[in-house]
């Protein structure tokens, strides 16, 4: 299948956490897509196992129902596309078989791997571990993402990893490696800014110098966020409004970002009530003024 | 291969605390397997990097949200304390191998009632576990429809004052006798129904359903 042609401005979006439900319900006028980790929604019952994936009647009512009111996005965590020791060719059928209900305009994935061999099985670590940004890596991926292309006829993206250690003797820079693998595979990029803010924090890097390099006409989704710190380390915990640094790059990309459909803001559940209604609500609509002001285009954009 | 190599060395340095600290102390003389000498540099690198701590804080709390989504009742009889340590006991004998919450609570529980027939005493921990265990049973998705329809429970002591004192996050003390059985059915809404199938006291109860239903919420909030 061929990729599609259009991808849709569609604004501001919110990732969906069951404890947000009400807030979705009651202020689905603050954003304009939602957003979903589809695998929370489901259970993958193992290989071998008919089916191997049981949707959950409940959870995937209520996205059904949000469907009807605006579009909705899945951003998966369970392909492990990284993974050396398995590729999980069933999670892209699942993922297919939901694009037929949910008739979402791009998907995406993490770039990083969870499975890995352990013993005489497997583990998985259920963090979203980092890989070396070596040629190596992109021999892997690239053939990955074209099965995952081949199935799905709308944009696949790949989010920028957070990593708390990092590689030595790398043999690209993360944008360089990020442009080497759209240019490969011909994946689209999810710019976590979070991410990339936890990433420089604790590594010591400026995060404008990777918005300088890297090719930011493969950017369609872009994610924000908070976190914490935690024994002298900044994690990407998803547990606050985002910081002002993450806003200033957000300030700073969103116009560069030709192509980019929407911004989504990412707020783990559990975290919600400490948050409150009121500051999610004031996050969205500071997203939705600098969308306004940075991408007043209504219409999609051809890629 | 020494791609896949790399890669599970690494995790089980995110796993492994053994191991982490074995590659901490001996270096590239504690890694095993078809290694290249850049891959062995960069793991001995990885072993000392507070990355790598807080690497493993997220891979451990993941895994203990999900012990506290799925056997909130069980979490709050073992004590934060005693959990960690019964946690880090399992964990050491069993990766995780899965993202899904079910199959590290059944992990758990197998961990937990071995440890009960070794010798652990834990106060009325023998029911509490029981159950949670055949809740999780009675909302396990299974596929095809095979989930079974209703699952039995013995309890010594009155299953109402003990599991409402947990629910409440209690710890339970000086729970009357009392030997009955309780009888849970999956309901259509993903939750459970408890009642009494025999006691000295005949009424039915709906306080199972309503615990389960915080769970099944907690579970959600804290899924992936």
């Amino acid at each position: 299948m061929s990729t599609s042609t259009l991808v849709p401005k569609l604004g501001i979006g919110l990732a969906y956490q069951p404890a947000l439900r009400s807030f979705i319900e009651e202020e689905k006028s603050r954003f304009d897509f939602l957003e979903v980790v589809p695998d929370i929604l489901w259970t993958n019952l193992g290989r071998g196992k008919t089916p191997q994936y049981v949707d959950n009647p409940e959870g995937t009512s209520f996205i059904r129902k949000m469907r009807n009111e605006m579009v909705v996005i899945p951003h998966s965590i369970g392909l492990s596309i990284g993974s050396v020791y398995s590729f999980e060719r069933n999670h892209i059928l699942q993922i297919k078989s939901w694009y037929e209900w949910l008739d979402f305009p791009w998907h995406s994935d993490h770039l990083a791997y969870n499975l890995a061999e352990h013993a005489a099985g497997e583990m998985n670590v259920g963090v979203t571990l980092p890989m070396p940004r070596d040629r190596e890596t992109l021999d892997l991926l690239a053939p990955r993402v074209a099965n995952v292309r081949e199935q799905l006829p709308v944009p696949f993206l790949l989010e920028n990893n957070v990593y708390y250690f990092s590689f030595s003797d790398e043999e690209m820079t993360e944008a360089r490696f990020l442009n080497r693998l759209c240019e490969m595979s011909g994946c689209y990029l999810l710019l976590d800014l979070h991410n990339l803010y936890t990433n420089c924090r604790n590594h010591g890097l400026d995060p404008y110098a990777f918005l300088d390099e890297i090719d930011l006409d493969r950017v369609i989704e872009i994610h924000i966020a908070g976190g914490m710190e935690y024994g002298g380390v900044y994690l990407d915990a998803h547990s606050d409004i985002s910081p002002p640094p993450v806003w200033e790059l957000l300030d700073h990309v969103l116009p560069l970002c030709k192509n980019v459909g929407g911004v989504v803001f990412e707020l783990l559940g559990s975290w919600y009530e400490s948050v409150g209604r009121e500051k999610l609500s004031a996050q969205l609509v500071r997203m939705k003024e600098l969308w306004m002001r940075h991408q007043p285009a209504a219409q999609g954009v051809a890629l | 291969m020494s791609q896949q190599c790399f890669q599970a060395t690494m995790a089980r340095l995110v796993v492994d605390a053994v191991f982490r600290d074995a590659v901490r102390s001996k270096g590239d003389a504690a890694l095993t397997g078809d290694l290249t000498s850049l891959e062995r540099k960069r793991l001995t690198a990885i072993a000392v990097d507070r990355g790598l701590d807080a690497t493993r804080m997220l891979y451990k709390g993941f895994r203990l949200s999900k012990l506290y989504a799925t056997l909130p009742l069980t979490s709050a009889l073992l004590g934060e304390k005693r959990l960690g340590r019964e946690a880090d006991l399992y964990w050491a004998a069993r990766v995780s191998v899965s993202l899904y919450y079910f199959e590290e609570a059944f992990g758990f529980c197998d961990h937990l009632q071995a440890r009960l027939k070794a010798g652990l005493r834990v106060m009325y921990l023998d029911e509490v576990l029981a159950y949670e265990r055949a809740s999780l049973e009675l909302q396990r998705p299974r596929g095809n429809g095979d989930s079974p329809d209703v699952y039995d429970v013995e309890f010594q002591h009155d299953p109402e004052i003990l599991l409402n004192r947990l629910a409440r996050g209690k710890r339970p003390r000086a729970v009357p006798m009392l030997k009955c059985s309780v009888r849970g059915h999956a309901t259509k809404d993903e939750g459970v129904q408890w009642h009494f199938l025999s006691n000295e006291s005949s009424e039915s109860t709906n306080h199972g359903l309503t615990t389960r239903k915080r769970v099944i919420e907690s579970r959600k909030q804290h899924a992936l």
